[in-house]
């Protein structure tokens, strides 16, 4: 009975991961940007394997950590429905992959025009002055957990499906406003 | 339904978009004057550089308009539109019916009077089609002094003469304002350009006009005459003034014209079922609070969607456009963005420069209305995001100005995101802005 009922609850992360667009959930409070470590983990991880899966000329990190105050915030794409930077592209390098949902980007049609890095309402895509292309996060989503998720040991970075991403962000944004009053957001 | 698309660019095809989002097995007829599909037009300036080429140009996969089911007419020039028996005539006499109209014929090159010009010459033109550039790249062969004159320092003409530079060329920039990109930038990040000009071959005369081009016998450039009395050599005269919208066809149809196509919230023009958008439409500029015709690639593809999703039948308002625009020049990153000169004297500007880098901002009181970065531009679709937004952001100014944009983002989104640390001070969100991705549009 208990088992029924997790499976058919909307949250239930396995089959929403099975099923439905995979996102990459970010809970900065978590990210302590590696400083021990002296880099970040999520970085470095990002920057060996876009070198491997899109060759060397387009290499570069596709997220960030960045500071104020002794606040981390993990800069990534958001991937926004009608993105901005689709939009904004010449060349027509970034597109909707219908079957993933995800923004890519063709990195052979890009002649580097920043027109996206000026869009970007998070400031997610950067210029790669030295290769002259605007890298942007792919999600990885061809291929299991990205190795964002996976190199991140301090639980910053999660992967999730696209109901829960949606089921938590309300539940932040209503505690946001109405704090006190919203105690069922479960410990991570 | 029967939907008419004229034009085939970026407007157009994010029209197209919207409408098949919504109506699956409506007929779509998407037409074009020109003999190519869908080209990523203000790129034809990196296919002189060799950037792009003739298999990365095209702005859509090559199986785009079957898989969506488009039916597209290429090399077909609309002539008029017949608004009351809803039907649009072609230049061959065809005659189609339409159920709801999209018009996105973009603009044409204008040319300002010059003795001596001569658009059908080999070695002159304007800049703005796939065919300017391939006439441009055969010119370039011929050319004997190896020397080329662009008329106008707007965006078309620095990416024209950066292209036929590529091409070997010896090039001078003849601009009529005081400097290049003289409605975006100001005077001193104007002079930074010029300079990275200089250093890669390309003159810059500012303040300057062609007043006549002289001809060799053949009908083609030798000098031209500059309005100070100067002669330069020419072999190549491009002009790339700017663009006027192409609106000449829709004399008679009873469709509202105001320098370009006058829409409403909705996209629609004054005649029911026809809609604009693109480069040839007046939408509400927020910034300068008026309408305005602005013509940049992003508000274009705004347009096209919005106006595509109300043809489909799905109420959707369009709450206006700001100009802003982003260019390289030689290595040099520039982004502007809104109102770059301040209008009025309640505006304030506040400036940062060293070595590599110029930021500025322009502030109306406590809200951000302009910004110009040049050198360092990471995290500037922030400070465009905040000024479509208009939000007060006066605390942030010293942040902005040292590059530390992203602290923003990073103050705007952590609250939000924080679930496991304790609560936001209630108010606080009254100064925290609105921002999410709900709410970028």
């Amino acid at each position: 009975m208990q088992k029924n009922l997790n499976k058919n609850k909307l949250t239930n992360l396995k089959e929403d991961l099975k099923k439905n667009q995979i996102e990459i959930m970010l809970y900065p409070s978590k990210c302590d940007g590696c400083e021990s470590e002296g880099f970040a983990a999520c970085v470095k991880a990002c920057e060996a394997h876009m070198g491997k899966k899109y060759g060397s000329k387009y290499t570069g990190a596709r997220i960030n950590i960045k500071k104020k105050s002794g606040r981390f915030f993990p800069v990534i794409c958001h991937n926004c429905e009608e993105a901005p930077c689709v939009d904004a592209c010449m060349p027509g390098a970034r597109y909707k992959d219908t079957e993933s949902g995800w923004t890519v980007t063709n990195y052979k049609k890009c002649v580097g025009c920043w027109m996206c890095v000026m869009s970007c309402p998070f400031g997610a895509i950067e210029r790669m002055g030295g290769g002259h292309f605007a890298s942007k996060c792919d999600g990885c989503i061809d291929e299991g957990t990205p190795k964002c998720v996976e190199a991140c040991k301090k639980g910053a970075l999660k992967r999730i499906g696209i109901k829960n991403y949606s089921y938590e962000r309300r539940l932040m944004v209503a505690k946001k406003i109405y704090g006190p009053y919203i105690k069922s957001v479960e410990k991570r | 339904m029967k939907y008419v698309i004229i034009g085939n660019s970026y407007a157009g095809l994010s029209c197209a978009d919207a409408i098949r989002r919504f109506d699956k097995s409506g007929d779509v007829v998407i037409i074009s004057d020109e003999n190519y599909r869908a080209y990523a037009r203000p790129l034809i300036s990196y296919y002189l550089e060799g950037k792009t080429t003739d298999e990365t140009i095209w702005y859509k996969e090559d199986d785009y308009y079957e898989k969506n089911n488009f039916k597209v007419m290429l090399g077909k020039k609309v002539v008029s539109v017949d608004t009351v028996s809803k039907k649009v005539v072609l230049e061959d006499g065809a005659k189609l019916d339409y159920d709801k109209l999209f018009i996105g014929p973009g603009g044409t090159p204008f040319v300002p009077p010059t003795e001596g010009f001569n658009p059908d010459s080999p070695m002159m033109g304007t800049f703005t089609k796939f065919d300017d550039a391939k006439k441009m790249e055969k010119a370039a062969k011929f050319a004997k002094n190896k020397e080329a004159i662009v008329v106008g320092g707007g965006l078309i003409g620095l990416k024209a003469s950066e292209g036929l530079r590529a091409l070997g060329l010896h090039v001078t920039i003849v601009e009529l304002l005081p400097r290049v990109l003289g409605l975006a930038l100001d005077e001193i990040s104007g002079n930074i350009t010029s300079k990275r000009l200089n250093e890669n071959g390309i003159d810059t005369a500012t303040g300057e006009t062609v007043t006549k081009i002289n001809l060799d016998e053949s009908g083609n450039p030798e000098s031209v005459i500059l309005k100070s009395g100067k002669v330069l050599k020419a072999d190549i005269v491009v002009v790339g003034v700017g663009v006027r919208p192409n609106v000449g066809f829709l004399e008679g149809s009873g469709i509202k014209i105001d320098r370009g196509i006058i829409v409403d919230k909705t996209m629609m023009t004054s005649v029911k079922d026809v809609y604009a958008g693109g480069d040839a439409a007046v939408i509400y500029d927020i910034l300068n609070k008026r309408p305005n015709i602005i013509a940049i690639v992003p508000l274009a593809c705004e347009e096209g969607r919005v106006a595509g999703t109300n043809m489909a039948g799905v109420y959707r308002e369009y709450p206006g456009g700001m100009g802003l625009n982003s260019v390289e020049i030689y290595g040099l990153p520039i982004v502007t963005i809104g109102l770059t000169n301040p209008a009025n004297e309640s505006q304030k500007v506040y400036m940062f420069q060293d070595e590599n880098v110029y930021r500025k901002l322009v502030y109306d009181g406590e809200v951000l209305v302009g910004a110009i970065l040049l050198g360092d531009i990471a995290g500037s679709g922030i400070l465009s995001a905040v000024i479509r937004q208009g939000l007060k952001c006066f605390k942030y100014k010293d942040e902005f100005l040292n590059g530390n944009i992203y602290s923003f983002v990073i103050d705007s989104e952590f609250e939000i995101y924080n679930i496991n640390e304790g609560y936001a001070v209630r108010g606080d969100f009254e100064d925290l802005p609105e921002f999410s991705r709900t709410n970028w549009r």
